[in-house]
C-alpha cells in the first residue's frame, strides 16, 4: 500500500479564504463570515504527489495569517480537526505543515502532542534547497569571499550556516545566538553581516529586516524570507533569487485542482516550495521521526532529508518567481526591461 | 497595564515568586532554544537573548498555555495607549513624552531614564526585559482570578 501524507495549509489573506470558500460552494465563508463554517467541509483541496511512492493531500484551514496570529490554540485546532479528516480516509505516514502552520503552537509542537502521526514542519527541506542552491551560485561566481547568513538565529538560518560551513566556506552570521557552537564568524547584525558579501542568504522566516543598499555591488541574495529580507526593491546589478524551490520531477501527479493549487499557491506550474515535499519523504523512507520540529533541527537530519529526496528525483533549484534560473545565468545576469523586468521587480519584492 | 501586586521592579528582581518565575523560565528557554540559566530577569529579550519576531509569537503561545491564560497581540504596548485616552502616543513613529512616561510607568522593570526621548515605536520591543513577559503574566494572572470573583 502506497504511504498517505498531508500539508496543512491556510488562507493566505481574508479574499483568498472567499475564494476558499467559493471552491467548497460554502456561501458563508465566500461572503466573509467566519463562524459557523465547519472546518471539516473545508479539509481536502488537492491531491499530489509521487504514484506508488507516497500519495498526499493537500488540507485547508479558512484562518488567514491575522486570525491565526491572534488565536493560535485556535488554529491548532483547526490544523487538527482537519488532519483527523484525513485519518478518516485512511492512515497518514507524515503530516508537513505550510507557512504560518508551521510556526503557530510552537513552530508544530502542539500540533504533534495531540495527533497519531509524525508532524514535519518543512525546516530541513528548506534548510537543504537553500544550502544547495547558495552552493550553486558560489560556484557559479567562483568567489573566494565569504557567505553572509541573514536571519541566522532561525532554525533553518542556523542549519543552513552549519552547512556552508561545513562545506568549507567562510560564514558570517547575523547575531551572537546564531553562531552559538559553529564554525562562523559572528557580527553584530545584519548590516555588518552583508557589508562586502558577494553571496548573501536570506533564512529569516520574516523579512524586511535589511536596507537594500546595505548589499555589496552585484551581490546575489538568496531568499526564503517572506515578506523578502529586502526592506525595499533591490538596488541595480543585485540579483534576488528564490531559494526554495524544487523543480518537480517528471511522475509528479496532480489532478485539476493540484493544478490550480500550484499557481495559487504560488508554485507555479514547474516547481513547488521545498517544505511540500518533507511529508512526502517523511512517509516515502518510513521514518518514523520529524525531520524538523519545534526548534530542533540538525545538521545530519538536513542531510538525511536531502539524500532521500534526491533519490527521488527531487532537485532544488534557483528560481526567479516561477522560472528556473541556470546558476551560469548568476554569473552573467541579464538586464531585465519592459515587461519582464517588471514582473520580475514585482516579484522580488512579494 | 494597571498597577497589580506582584509586579517586578528594576529594584525588586530578585523577588520573583519561584513558581511563576520557574514556569516563565522554560517558557523562554524552549522559544529562544537556550539552557535555563541562560535566562534571566534583567536580559532584554532581543538584545541579550538574541529573540526574533517570530519567537514573541512562540514565547506567548508557550506562557498562554503554562498559565492558562491570554495574551493579547501587543498587550503591554496597547495597554500604555490605552490608559491615554485621547491623548497623542506618537508623531511620525516618534513617542511623545507622555507616552514615553506611560510605557515607563507600564515596565517599572526597565531601568529608569532608559526609555528616552525620540524613541520610535518600532524600538519600544527592543527594551522589553525577561520580567517584562514575567509581569505581563502576573497581570493576566491577577485579572483571571479577578473575573473569577
Amino acid at each position: 500500500m502506497t504511504p498517505r501524507f498531508a500539508f496543512v495549509v491556510h488562507a493566505l489573506s481574508p479574499a483568498h479564504r472567499r475564494v476558499m470558500g467559493l471552491r467548497w460552494a460554502t456561501m458563508r465563508l465566500a461572503l466573509g463570515m467566519d463562524e459557523g463554517v465547519s472546518p471539516w467541509k473545508m479539509g481536502r483541496i488537492c491531491d499530489l504527489g509521487l504514484p506508488g511512492i507516497a500519495d498526499g493531500v493537500i488540507l485547508g484551514i479558512t484562518l488567514d495569517p491575522e486570525q491565526m496570529l491572534a488565536d493560535q490554540e485556535r488554529a491548532v485546532l483547526r490544523m487538527e480537526r482537519v488532519v483527523r479528516l484525513a485519518l478518516e480516509e485512511g492512515p497518514l505516514a507524515a503530516v508537513g505543515l505550510g507557512s504560518l502552520c508551521a510556526v503557530v503552537g510552537g513552530r508544530g509542537e502542539a500540533l504533534a502532542e495531540r495527533l497519531p502521526v509524525p508532524v514535519t514542519t518543512g525546516g530541513a527541506a528548506t534548510a537543504w534547497a537553500l544550502a544547495v542552491n547558495t552552493l550553486r551560485v558560489v560556484e557559479a561566481l567562483g568567489t573566494a569571499g565569504p557567505v553572509a547568513v541573514v536571519g541566522a538565529s532561525s532554525p533553518v538560518g542556523r542549519a543552513v550556516a552549519a552547512y556552508l560551513a561545513d562545506a568549507g566556506l567562510g560564514v558570517r552570521v547575523d547575531g551572537k545566538r546564531a553562531g552559538k557552537g559553529l564554525a562562523v564568524e559572528v557580527c553584530e547584525g545584519p548590516e555588518e553581516a552583508v557589508a562586502g558579501a558577494p553571496v548573501v542568504v536570506g533564512a529569516g522566516p520574516t523579512g524586511g529586516v535589511l536596507a537594500p543598499e546595505a548589499l555589496a555591488p552585484g551581490a546575489v541574495l538568496v531568499d526564503v524570507a517572506l515578506p523578502a529580507t529586502l526592506t525595499g526593491p533591490p538596488p541595480p546589478g543585485v540579483q534576488v533569487l528564490a531559494g526554495e524551490a524544487i523543480a518537480l520531477p517528471p511522475n509528479w501527479a496532480r489532478g485539476g485542482w493540484g493544478h490550480a493549487y500550484h499557481l495559487f499557491a504560488g508554485y507555479g506550474p514547474t516547481q513547488v516550495f521545498a517544505c511540500v515535499i518533507e511529508p512526502l519523504v517523511l512517509a516515502a523512507t518510513g521514518r518514523g521521526a520529524p525531520y524538523a520540529l519545534g526548534r530542533k533541527l540538525e545538521l545530519s537530519a538536513v542531510r538525511d532529508f536531502g539524500r532521500a529526496a534526491e533519490a527521488l528525483g527531487f532537485v532544488p533549484r534557483l528560481a526567479e518567481g516561477w522560472r528556473g534560473i541556470e546558476p551560469s545565468r548568476v554569473a552573467q545576469p541579464r538586464p531585465a526591461s519592459g515587461l519582464r523586468g517588471l514582473v520580475s521587480a514585482r516579484l522580488q519584492r512579494r | 497595564m494597571s498597577a497589580t501586586a506582584g509586579r517586578l521592579t528594576h529594584d525588586t528582581l530578585d523577588q520573583a515568586d519561584p513558581k511563576i518565575w520557574a514556569k516563565v523560565q522554560d517558557a523562554f528557554a524552549g522559544a529562544l532554544g537556550l539552557e535555563n540559566d541562560e535566562v534571566s530577569l534583567e536580559k532584554t529579550i532581543i538584545g541579550d537573548l538574541g529573540a526574533e519576531s517570530l519567537d514573541f509569537l512562540d514565547l506567548a503561545y508557550r506562557l498562554e498555555r503554562a498559565f492558562d491564560i491570554k495574551i493579547p497581540r501587543g498587550g503591554i504596548e496597547s495597554a500604555a495607549r490605552a490608559d491615554m485616552g485621547e491623548e497623542t502616543y506618537e508623531v511620525n513613529g516618534v513617542l511623545t513624552d507622555k507616552a514615553i512616561e506611560r510605557l515607563a510607568a507600564a515596565m517599572p522593570e526597565i531601568p529608569p531614564g532608559e526609555l528616552t526621548e525620540g524613541l520610535r515605536v518600532s524600538e519600544v520591543a527592543e527594551h522589553f526585559r525577561v520580567a517584562t513577559f514575567y509581569n505581563l503574566v502576573v497581570h493576566l494572572l491577577a485579572e483571571k482570578e479577578a473575573a473569577k470573583a
